[in-house]
């Protein structure tokens, strides 16, 4: 399942090129499932409220560990923790999950897809979401990655903005219906 | 928050819901029930609350031909040329609309447009009465944010100022901010608005009672309703400081990593900033982590003398203030509040001391900035009202029992008016600059205007007397 740019904050983050981010961003290891964990779980319940086709699952809790736990371990996954900085140093604050996609039929012919980006809302502008989605670019662009993917929700308008700021643009769109 | 003219309970008020039983509750219920009763009867006997009249000698019909047609062709054209002429040339620079969708109407939630109605012909009667306006009721079938936004800016030429009422939260934040910034007019929420400017001018009295300043304090705002999510933007706007402030709603205290935070950044973006600003310490918990070592404590959330208990009062700072401002019941009883150590205490109620009451704001308000034709009403005339209100108080004499003019002393009124009117003045978007004595004046001619209106209908029997109680219900209060 897709996800938000829950990292760009209320109105994008400012700033961009500043190299004085308040985080820090390392590769995640498995002792950091426990606080990814919540943290992918609050990216899912927040793009639970843009459509009902959204609604988080029970077990979610679960899921979310397995799936994080089988990137951590997958060459072709990327699982960033984002740390912060100072007194905050040595607490996780978010979290950067990308996957690289092949695409049999066009070029480039390897995608870069982030699927989860979430940071808690005390991090958010200062532009570290500009600095997570470089981070991540840079990282999926080393693995043979050409084109790099968003997903979200398609009503997180926040998130659309952000990107579309970027340079970002919809290539292709999911339209859903519940059966 | 109260609002109305005295009366043991505010009749207008209804409980936000159904309160734990006590003994005074079921008096108050059975008060209650009695006077809604009353209320119809007699809103069937008036047939609704106002009607308009004229304000212009009627000696024929051949007057018409200044009144209306062809006469009136000329004062239409002058208006075409200068639109802010509307503001001499008719009823405009008196007139408001008091707009509301029903969607949270006193205690009774979503009641519809036509639901509504009564309450903001009442509200229409209050601004009449007590603020010399000439309001008009408007309940219009409209609950998205946009269609109250687009038909209030289209009915917007017709009015001097806008009154929005009995809107739900959170919308009421958004729709506000919006018409302030799209209107050439002042657009005020009451719910927002007049209880904060309220209860921040009992605040500013006791804060100089116990001899604190805004700028040191530490607050906690129980309840995240439309009226302290205004309170705190004007306490920022006095000098708090955000991280010395703490929200506490039903879910506890409102933090920047509680789970329902980004829930909110998307349903209330208004609580998600104060989520992000406030609580500086990184408190978590419930209201009695929030309590701790706090100087002041202002609720307004759900009935229930049992929401502050006697423990909170006491682990909170020395000589705490406390304002407990749900009505019909407060969140503690103000002697229980007392007894546990509180300094000063407040309520929503008239038959205790320290009535925080919207109706002491709204009405002088409005006055103030249609003397002024203002163009819009900015935080700064909020205060400045506020301000007015605690010096009127202060100069009677500040106790811990006084901190608030009551609503008998009408005499406060104007002054309030005024000070709302060289405000507006003083931040540049008042139409017609006039002196502070220029307009006390006017309030005074104005708001005594109405009374002596009201009382010359009566005598002419225009306004036939009471008709009295049916003797089978008749009986002792």
């Amino acid at each position: 399942m897709t996800s938000a740019a829950s990292a760009s904050g209320d109105s994008g983050p400012g700033g961009s090129e500043s190299p004085s981010v308040p985080i820090h961003l390392r590769p995640a290891r498995t002792a950091d499932l426990p606080v990814l964990v919540p943290l992918l779980l609050r990216l899912k319940r927040l793009n639970e409220e843009f459509d009902p086709l959204l609604r988080v699952r029970d077990d979610a809790d679960a899921q979310a560990r397995e799936v994080l736990q089988a990137s951590l371990k997958d060459p072709k996954a990327i699982v960033l923790a984002a740390e912060g900085v100072g007194p905050d140093k040595d607490k996780v604050v978010g979290v950067v999950h990308a996957v690289l996609r092949e695409r049999p039929f066009y070029t480039p012919e390897v995608e870069g897809v982030i699927v989860d980006i979430y940071l808690l809302p005390l991090y958010r502008r200062r532009g570290v979401g500009e600095y997570l989605l470089k981070e991540i670019s840079a990282q999926l662009k080393a693995r043979g990655a050409g084109v790099v993917i968003a997903e979200f929700p398609a009503q997180n308008e926040i998130a659309s903005r952000f990107y579309a700021k970027r340079g970002f643009r919809a290539i292709t769109e999911r339209h859903a219906r519940s059966l | 928050m109260a609002e109305s003219v005295p009366a043991p309970v505010d009749p207008g008020r209804e409980p936000r819901r159904r309160v734990r039983a006590k003994r005074e509750d079921s008096a108050d219920e059975s008060v209650t029930r009695e006077l809604g009763q009353r209320a119809v009867e007699l809103s069937r006997f008036y047939g609704g609350k106002i009607e308009t009249v004229p304000k212009v000698p009627v000696r024929s019909l051949q007057d018409f031909a200044l009144w209306y047609t062809p006469g009136v062709a000329e004062v239409s054209r002058a208006i075409h040329a200068d639109p802010d002429l509307s503001f001499e040339l008719t009823g405009r620079w008196n007139t408001i609309a008091i707009v509301t969708d029903g969607s949270r109407v006193l205690g009774l939630g979503d009641i519809g447009p036509e639901g509504a109605l009564p309450v903001m012909e009442g509200k229409a009667l209050l601004f009449r009465w007590l603020g010399g306006v000439d309001a008009v009721p408007l309940p219009i079938r409209a609950t998205s944010p946009a269609d109250i936004i687009e038909t209030v800016e289209r009915l917007a030429p017709a009015f001097g100022a806008i009154n929005l009422e009995d809107i739900a939260s959170p919308k009421c934040f958004g729709i506000l901010e919006e018409l302030q910034k799209r209107l050439p007019i002042p657009v005020w929420h009451d719910d927002q608005l007049g209880t904060a400017a309220a209860t921040i001018a009992g605040l500013l009295n006791a804060l100089e009672l116990t001899h604190r300043s805004v700028k040191e304090v530490r607050t906690v705002l129980l309840g995240a309703g439309a009226a302290n999510i205004a309170t705190a933007r004007l306490l920022f706007a006095l000098g708090h400081d955000p991280g010395r402030l703490t929200l506490v709603d039903s879910r506890g205290i409102l933090h920047a990593e509680r789970s329902d935070v980004d829930e909110l950044s998307v349903r209330n973006p208004w609580k998600y900033r104060l989520a992000l600003r406030t609580n500086g310490g990184g408190r978590t918990g419930d209201l009695s982590a929030a309590l701790e070592g706090a100087d002041v404590l202002l609720a307004a959330s759900t009935p229930n003398p049992n929401t502050i208990r006697p423990e909170h009062v006491r682990s909170m700072a020395r000589s705490p203030i406390v304002f407990a401002l749900a009505n019909p019941v407060p969140e503690i009883w103000p002697q229980v509040a007392r007894d546990a150590g509180a300094a000063v205490v407040a309520t929503g109620r008239s038959d205790f001391p320290n009535q925080v009451n919207n109706s002491l704001v709204f009405p002088a308000v409005f006055r103030g900035v249609l003397d002024a034709r203002a163009r819009s009403i900015p935080d700064e005339i909020v205060l400045a009202a506020a301000r007015e209100l605690a010096r009127h108080a202060a100069d009677r004499g500040l106790s811990e029992e006084h901190l608030l003019p009551t609503m008998q002393e009408t005499e406060v009124f104007p002054h309030v008016a005024a000070a709302v009117g060289m405000a507006a003045v003083k931040e540049g978007i008042a139409r017609r600059r006039l002196s502070h004595d220029e307009f006390l004046h006017r309030a005074v001619t104005q708001m005594g205007r109405s009374r002596r209106l009201v009382q010359a209908l009566n005598r002419a029997h225009l306004i036939p007397p009471m008709p009295r109680v049916p003797s089978s219900r008749r009986r002792e209060r």
